[in-house]
């Protein structure tokens, strides 16, 4: 027997086919080997050219296949005494690393699917950020967002997501996820308005942003870096020192302030003051102020401080951060406004392992009901199994197009996919009935009269849910996105292919 | 061939009935609908709202803890401490074994202050520290941004009824048969946010959506009967009803099913999904009522007065 196919069911048998290899990575299915999920910025492992996404092959000529490989190899040779060698085979280069540890880097199995679950299926915290006392504006989110990121990649946070949103009220946030993250990292960045101020005595000198700082030396050892490192009892100090260059207003200021100085009595070669560097109102530095600059205009200012450690490499490292994070607080200046989480939540990943298996019972179970019922009340195998299929691919489609789009699916999401499926069953019953009606009318026009009806109820339900789109901050975006996807394609394409279906039934 | 007969006698001894009392059928929602709308008058008269809110609404702190705790003797301890406590159990489906329990406090704010006081009590009184993201989460909304939540989904329901209400009109043309549909719309709404509130249900956002979800699906089978009512004429009108009954019955019906069966798997994990398939459950049960007494005796009546004309 032949089966002739119409064009609308072929084309969803592309479309299903894309869909699957949107959702599968195909392209990393063959691959073997691990990837890199993130690498602390300014690491050592990052200037030895670790980067996220490489995906690791080998190493030292042992094929790496899944995390316990890597562990085993890296555990085998880490801590050391002494720096030895590592090469790390990634999948387009080679990396030797030299070194007494491992590389600042987290590793993680290279994802066979390409769907991205919300927080509350993968676990992680996110926070929905506004200012105290203070409507902000949408152009005054982004700049806050750009400062933000600025930060959130200088403390080195890989895996997080930042983005505007607002709400119908009009009402501008920052929404902030992390992924696998705790609700106080994320206050603690939050909380940190990163507010710089030199002050000498009371009387402001300066503060970070670019209005009194014009520039900042980074990454050039003639004004940047981090100086010797000594013992000290138990522990090490290091100190580091960067050039900072003041605009002509603020080194006026500087002027002024110092001219009414004394020369300090117990040290003759500074003022009687100290220049002050607070950071949140926290003292981190206070620096002495050399005689010669009393009432001078001068632009040019070392800003310098010391970091301790159990042991050098400690004391060095977090001397390096400590400078790191002061220069750009300095250079990005202090958050424009206090910052207010106004929501918080975490979700423990232990409750979405659980959640995706159940939600998959429970989609299989309803979608079994359903079939037994279409069954009992038409009595036509093949139509019941036609429905099954339809609404199968529906899903299929949903989340071919979820992943493509880069959707998270969330919570609301799944709700959406259910009531898509839903409306979906309902408009392939009016089908099946349609078929059955009206004996004088041919197969074609009675699908004609289906569809009629099917479109009045695609309409009604896509002008009800687009309120949703913006209505509470768009947390709920989610429901209205994918319910949204699920009856367009249904209307679209997987109803007129079930239309044909049942043609093809009812001539046989 | 008898028992044919025989239901065919029964067929017509019922649209008799039908024909002589379908307007004294509408009857039975009117009252409903009467009585809800002065129970909601009360209801909102005395609680200066629409529904009982959770504290995804209301603003408050949940904390989920990942361990078997004795739920009775905790839930008395806080409430000497705080004005509204509200505790939950997480139940596993197969084994019936308590999995967590939920902890929800009103606060006003997500600020370290107000959420360790909290978190302090309930170590002291499970004698374990609670870490976030291992054997507990902790979830907070501010109580100005619920407030604003609540009035921008309030906005959107209503919004998005008046734009349904809209297409139904476009879609048909005629006043009386689209705001039949309207009305049993909102009748399906109205019905269902009164019984939520009888059985006392605290109402989160997610719940809100599911009233949104009752618009689509409430709409279907209206869409469906009005079609078929207005639109083909090769069959007598009681015919054409019965049809639609059949078709719509079907429609609701395996709707009802699919939703009762997720409503089992997810009770014992998913707190919000269970309020969305709860509330799907109730307002589908009275979409039948609404469309098929409602609604069909509404457009009988237009239909009757149009032929008399």
């Amino acid at each position: 027997m032949k089966i002739k196919l119409s064009w609308r069911i072929w084309l969803l048998i592309v479309i299903i086919a894309l869909s699957l290899i949107s959702i599968f990575n195909i392209t990393m299915l063959s691959q073997k080997g691990i990837v890199i999920t993130s690498v602390t910025p300014n690491s050592t492992a990052f200037e030895y050219g670790f980067r996220q996404k490489q995906i690791i092959t080998q190493i030292d000529e042992q094929e790496i296949i899944n995390l316990e490989d890597f562990a085993n190899v890296m555990l085998g040779k880490y801590p050391s005494e002494e720096n030895i060698k590592t090469i790390f085979k990634t999948k387009d280069s080679e990396i030797i690393w030299y070194s007494n540890n491992t590389p600042k880097i987290t590793v993680a199995e290279i994802p066979k699917i390409n769907i991205k679950t919300g927080l509350d299926l993968a676990g992680g915290s996110r926070a929905l950020v506004q200012a105290q006392d203070k409507k902000l504006s949408s152009a005054e989110v982004n700049d806050l967002i750009d400062v933000i990121s600025n930060r959130l990649n200088v403390y080195g946070i890989a895996d997080m997501n930042i983005r505007p949103i607002s709400d119908l009220a009009g009402n501008n946030f920052m929404l902030i996820e992390i992924a696998g993250g705790t609700p106080k990292d994320l206050e603690e960045l939050i909380s940190k308005q990163g507010k710089f101020e030199a002050k000498i005595g009371d009387e402001i000198v300066f503060i970070g942003g670019e209005k009194d700082i014009s520039s900042v030396c980074r990454n050039d050892a003639t004004c940047a870096g981090i100086e010797a490192c000594q013992p000290s009892g138990e522990a090490y100090f290091c100190n580091f020192k960067f050039v900072i260059y003041l605009s002509e207003e603020a080194a006026k200021r500087h002027a002024e302030i110092t001219e009414k100085l004394d020369i300090n009595a117990t040290n003759p070669e500074y003022l009687s003051e100290k220049l002050d560097l607070f950071l949140d109102d926290n003292l981190v530095s206070s620096l002495f102020i050399s005689k010669g600059l009393k009432g001078q205009v001068t632009t040019q200012i070392q800003i310098s401080g010391s970091e301790r450690g159990e042991t050098e490499e400690q004391a060095y490292n977090s001397a390096r951060e400590e400078m790191h994070k002061l220069q750009t607080i300095l250079i990005t200046g202090s958050l424009p406004f206090k910052l207010e989480i106004v929501k918080l939540d975490t979700i423990s990943p232990i409750l979405g392992k659980d959640f995706i298996k159940s939600i998959f019972l429970a989609g299989i179970a309803a979608l079994l009901a359903v079939v037994i019922i279409i069954f009992i009340r038409y009595k036509k195998f093949k139509s019941s199994i036609a429905l099954l299929m339809t609404s199968i691919s529906e899903i299929i489609i949903i989340l071919g197009i979820a992943s493509l789009i880069g959707w998270n699916l969330d919570l609301p999401s799944i709700a959406g996919i259910i009531a898509a499926i839903g409306t979906g069953i309902d408009s392939q019953i009016i089908i099946l009935d349609e078929s059955k009606q009206g004996k004088l009318l041919s197969i074609k026009q009675k699908m004609k009269r289906a569809f009629t009806i099917i479109l009045g109820t695609y309409f009604t339900a896509l002008v009800a849910l687009i309120p949703l789109l913006w209505a509470g901050a768009g947390l709920l975006k989610g429901f209205a996105i994918t319910t949204i996807i699920g009856i367009s394609v249904g209307v679209l394409i997987t109803r007129p292919a079930f239309i044909d279906m049942v043609k093809m039934i009812e001539k046989e | 061939m008898e028992q044919d007969n025989q239901e065919k006698e029964k067929g017509k001894k019922f649209w008799n009935f039908h024909d002589k009392n379908y307007k004294l059928l509408l009857l039975i929602p009117a009252i409903l609908l009467v009585f809800s709308l002065i129970y909601m008058g009360v209801f909102y008269s005395q609680n200066n709202d629409f529904i009982y809110k959770d504290i995804s609404l209301t603003g408050g702190t949940s904390v989920t803890i990942y361990e078997k705790v004795d739920i009775d003797n905790l839930t008395q301890i806080l409430s000497e401490k705080f004005e509204d406590v509200n505790t939950r159990e997480i139940y596993d489906l197969v084994t019936r074994e308590q999995k967590a329990i939920i902890i929800e406090v009103k606060t006003g704010g997500c600020n370290e202050s107000e959420i360790k006081p909290i978190k302090i009590i309930l170590e002291d009184y499970l004698g374990y520290e609670l870490i976030n993201g291992d054997n507990a989460s902790f979830e907070c909304t501010g109580s100005a941004l619920s407030e604003s939540f609540y009035t921008q989904l309030l906005i959107a329901i209503l919004f998005a009824f008046i734009f349904m209400a809209i297409v139904v009109f476009i879609i048909f043309r005629t006043f009386v048969p689209s705001i039949a549909v309207v009305l049993a719309a909102f009748a399906d709404i109205l019905m269902t946010l009164v019984l939520v509130n009888i059985l006392g249900i605290q109402m989160s956002s997610a719940g809100i959506v599911a009233f949104l979800m009752l618009i689509g699906y409430s709409v279907d089978t209206d869409i469906l009967l009005t079609t078929r009512i207005l639109k083909r004429h090769e069959a007598p009108l009681n015919t054409r009803i019965f049809g639609a009954f059949k078709t719509g019955l079907t429609m609701t019906l395996t709707s009802l099913l699919a939703v009762t069966f997720a409503l089992i798997v997810v009770s014992s994990f998913s707190i919000i999904l269970t309020q969305i398939f709860t509330i799907l459950v109730i307002g589908l049960s009275f979409d039948i009522l609404n469309t098929w007494i409602t609604n069909v005796s509404i457009l009988k009546w237009h239909m009757n007065k149009k032929n008399e004309n």
